[in-house]
C-alpha cells in the first residue's frame, strides 16, 4: 500500500486545491457583494493602488496566490493535528484561521477593515469560506492518515 | 409467530397418515384454495405431493406425476418404494429434508414436496415458476444505445442477468432469508478477490441482525435496516435496475444487495457522487460524456441554488453588479415574493406527486390544466410575476436532470430551506445555509464511507474521474473508497492471471 509520505503529499495538495476552490467561492461572493473583502484585498489591494486591483485579472491571479498560500495551513495541520478524527477539528481549525487572519494579522493589511468594523454579512461569508477550507484540509488529512492505518491493520490480519 | 419460533423442531414421521395430519394443520390445506395436495398409489404404498398452485410449473408437475405413476408399470420391488420414487423424480434440483418446518417453507416457496409412506424424509423437487415479467428497459435509467435489459422481480433471473456479464468464477452470490414470516430471499453479490472483506462482513452481519416479520417493501425496507437512515433526507444507497451498471460496480469492488421481488439492486457503499452519474454518460464518447455530465452538474447546482440566489437579488437589488442589474421583476406583484416562490415550488410538487399516480389516460389533461393554471392564469390574476415562473421552472428542470430520483427530492427540500433562510436573513441566511448544506453532507456516512468523498475528504484522482468521464482503458485503478483487495484494472496484475 501507499506510504505515509503520500499522506503528506496529498495533504499539501489538498491545501492547494482547497485554497483555490474557496478563493474562487470568495471571488464570486465579492463580485456579488456578499462580502466587502476578498482574498485580493489581502494580496493586492492592501499593498498596491490602482484601478487594476479591483479587476478580474487581479482577482484571478490572487486566486492562484491564495491557493499557494493555502498549502501552509495544510502543512501545519498535518504536523500538529493529523491524528484527530472526523470533521469537527477541521471546522474549529477553520474558525481559528479566520481569527488569525482577520484578528491578529489585520494590522498588516491596510485595505481590510478591522475586526469590529466588519459587517455581519462579510463576517459570515468569509467565516464560511474559512470553515469549509478547514474542514476540507482537516478531514482530508485525517481521513488519509487513518485510512492508511486501517489498511495496514487489515493486511496484517490476512 | 408461534409456529416459526418453536425450538423443538418437528421431524417428518415415517407414517404417512401422521404426516398428512401435521401438514393439514400447518399449511391450512382445507382453508387455502391455492395449496394443492395429491395422493398417488405406487406399488400399494401411498405417495403424497404438496405444492402451491400459483408458484409451480404445471407442466413439470404433471411430468413428474406421470413418471411416478409409471412406476406401477415397470417396477415390482415393493420393499424399495421410497428409493424407486426418488430415482424417478426426474429433475436436476433435488433435495432430501427431515424437518417439517423446512418442508413447509419449501412448499411455500413453490417447490414440490413428496412424502412416501414408510420414509421419514421428504423429497423436495424444484419446479418453481414464479409469476413475473420478462426483462425490460428500466424507466428511470434509459440510454440511447446499449443493452435494453433490466432487472426483474425475480432474484434468480437477476442473478442470471449479472452472471451473463461477469463470468468470473470469483463472483459470489450469497443467499439468506430475511423476515420471520415473509422469508424473503436476500442475496449479497461481490467478486471475492476484489471486494473488501470488511465491507462484505459488515453488510452480511447487518442483514443477519434483521429481526422483523416481513420485508413488504423489499429492498427499501432492507435499506432502512442496514443504514439507520432516519436522520438524513439524503439517499444513502444508490439503486440500479440495469445489469450493466450493476456489473460495472462489481468490477469496481462494490458489494451489491439484491432482494427477491424487487428489480432494484442496492449498491454499497454509496457516496453523493454516485447519485450524479448516469449510464448514458458511459455509452457516449468520453468527450460527450463529460459534456453531458457537466451540464448535469449545472442542472443540479441550479436546482439547489438558483432560486434562493435570485430571491436574494430581488430582496436586495443593490447587491447586483451593474451588468446583471436587469435581473429581478419590474413589478413585484401583490403577494410577497418569497411566498410566491414557495407557492410556485409547492405547486410544482403537487404536480409531480399527482403525476406519479395519475393514470396515463388522464395525465395529458393534468398537464394541460397545470400548465394553463400555473403558467398563465396565475400571472393574469396577479398571483405570480412572470419571472418567478422562469426561475422555479429552471430549478424544477434541474431537479429532473438529477439522475437519482431520491437525490432530486432531497435537494428540493434543501432548496426550500435555503429559500426560507434567504428570505429571513438575507445574505447571512443564504451563505450559512449553503455552508450548512455542505457540512451536513460531510457529516453523513453511508456504511462508514464519507458521503462527500472524493470532494471532502479530497481524493484528486477520484475527483478527476467524477469531473471528467474518463475512457475505460485509462482507468487503471479501482476507486480507493471501496478498499479493493486488488486495485489494478488493466495490465498485468492478479486480475490477468
Amino acid at each position: 500500500m501507499e506510504k505515509e509520505s503520500s499522506v503528506f503529499k496529498k495533504g499539501l495538495f489538498a491545501g492547494l486545491v482547497g485554497g483555490i476552490l474557496f478563493a474562487t467561492a470568495g471571488s464570486m461572493a465579492y463580485f456579488l457583494s456578499f462580502s466587502d473583502v476578498s482574498h485580493a484585498s489581502f494580496v493586492f489591494r492592501s499593498f498596491f493602488d490602482g484601478e487594476w486591483t479591483t479587476g478580474w485579472i487581479a482577482e484571478s491571479i490572487s486566486i492562484v496566490i491564495t491557493g499557494i498560500i493555502g498549502v501552509i495551513p495544510a502543512l501545519i495541520y498535518y504536523l500538529l493535528f493529523k491524528k484527530l478524527r472526523g470533521m469537527m477539528p477541521g471546522l474549529i481549525y477553520g474558525i481559528a484561521l479566520w481569527f488569525i487572519v482577520f484578528g491578529l494579522l489585520n494590522p498588516l493589511f491596510s485595505y481590510v477593515p478591522d475586526l469590529f468594523s466588519l459587517n455581519m454579512d462579510t463576517i459570515a461569508t468569509t467565516m464560511s469560506q474559512f470553515i469549509l477550507y478547514g474542514v476540507f484540509i482537516g478531514y482530508t488529512i485525517s481521513y488519509e492518515h487513518h485510512d492508511q492505518r486501517f489498511m495496514r491493520k487489515v493486511s496484517q490480519n490476512n | 409467530m408461534r409456529l416459526f419460533m418453536s425450538n423443538d423442531e418437528l421431524k417428518i414421521k415415517s407414517s404417512i397418515t401422521e404426516n398428512r395430519k401435521i401438514f393439514e394443520d400447518k399449511l391450512g390445506l382445507d382453508v387455502s384454495f391455492d395449496i394443492g395436495y395429491r395422493t398417488i398409489i405406487v406399488l400399494g404404498k401411498e405417495v403424497d405431493f404438496y405444492y402451491v398452485n400459483g408458484l409451480v410449473d404445471t407442466e413439470f408437475v404433471t411430468e413428474i406425476l406421470k413418471k411416478v405413476i409409471e412406476i406401477n408399470d415397470f417396477e415390482e420391488n415393493e420393499n424399495k418404494v421410497p428409493e424407486i420414487v426418488k430415482n424417478r423424480l426426474a429433475n436436476h434440483q433435488f433435495e432430501e429434508i427431515q424437518s417439517v418446518d423446512d418442508a413447509a417453507t419449501e412448499i411455500m416457496s413453490g417447490l414440490l414436496v413428496v412424502l412416501v409412506d414408510g420414509k421419514d424424509k421428504a423429497f423436495v423437487v424444484d419446479v418453481r415458476n414464479y409469476p413475473g415479467r420478462g426483462p425490460e428497459e428500466p424507466d428511470t435509467e434509459r440510454v440511447v444505445r446499449g443493452s435494453r435489459d433490466g432487472f426483474t422481480e425475480n432474484i434468480i433471473e437477476n442473478a442470471g442477468l449479472t452472471r451473463r456479464r461477469v463470468r468470473d468464477e470469483n463472483l459470489r452470490l450469497e443467499i439468506m432469508q430475511v423476515g420471520r414470516r415473509s422469508k424473503m430471499d436476500v442475496s449479497i453479490m461481490y467478486i471475492d478477490d476484489i471486494a473488501d472483506p470488511g465491507l462484505i462482513e459488515t453488510v452480511r452481519s447487518e442483514i443477519e441482525k434483521i429481526d422483523v416479520d416481513g420485508l413488504s417493501m423489499s429492498d427499501k425496507t432492507l435499506e432502512e435496516f442496514i443504514l439507520n437512515q432516519a436522520k438524513t433526507p439524503f439517499p444513502l444507497v444508490r439503486y440500479t435496475e440495469r445489469p450493466d451498471v450493476a456489473s460495472a460496480h462489481l468490477f469496481e469492488g462494490h458489494v451489491l444487495v439484491m432482494v427477491d421481488t424487487s428489480p432494484s439492486v442496492m449498491i454499497t457503499p454509496t457516496t453523493y457522487f454516485h447519485h450524479v452519474q448516469h449510464a448514458e454518460e458511459f455509452r457516449q464518447v468520453p468527450f460527450i460524456g463529460t459534456f453531458v455530465r457537466w451540464v448535469r452538474f449545472l442542472g443540479i447546482l441550479a436546482s439547489l441554488f438558483l432560486l434562493p440566489l435570485w430571491l436574494l437579488f430581488v430582496l436586495e437589488p443593490d447587491r447586483l453588479p451593474e451588468n446583471l442589474a436587469y435581473i429581478g421583476p419590474s413589478d413585484e406583484g401583490n403577494v410577497p415574493i418569497v411566498v410566491q416562490a414557495l407557492l410556485a415550488d409547492l405547486g410544482l410538487e403537487f404536480l409531480r406527486i399527482a403525476a406519479i399516480h395519475t393514470p396515463t389516460a388522464v395525465s395529458t389533461a393534468l398537464g394541460l390544466i397545470a400548465a394553463v393554471l400555473i403558467g398563465e392564469i396565475a400571472i393574469e390574476v396577479g398571483l405570480f410575476t412572470p419571472e418567478i415562473i422562469l426561475y422555479v421552472a429552471i430549478a424544477a428542470v434541474g431537479s429532473y436532470a438529477t439522475p437519482s430520483y431520491e437525490l432530486s427530492v432531497a435537494n428540493k427540500i434543501a432548496r426550500m430551506a435555503l429559500v426560507i433562510l434567504t428570505a429571513s436573513f438575507g445574505v447571512l441566511g443564504l451563505v450559512l445555509g449553503m455552508t450548512l448544506y455542505a457540512l451536513i453532507l460531510t457529516r453523513t456516512y453511508s456504511l462508514n464511507t464519507p458521503y462527500l468523498w472524493p470532494l471532502i475528504p479530497f481524493n484528486a484522482k477520484a475527483m478527476y474521474n467524477i469531473l471528467f468521464r474518463v475512457s475505460v482503458p485509462i482507468q487503471e485503478r479501482r476507486p480507493s473508497i471501496v478498499h479493493p483487495q486488488d486495485d489494478k484494472r488493466t495490465g498485468s496484475g492478479p486480475d490477468s492471471e
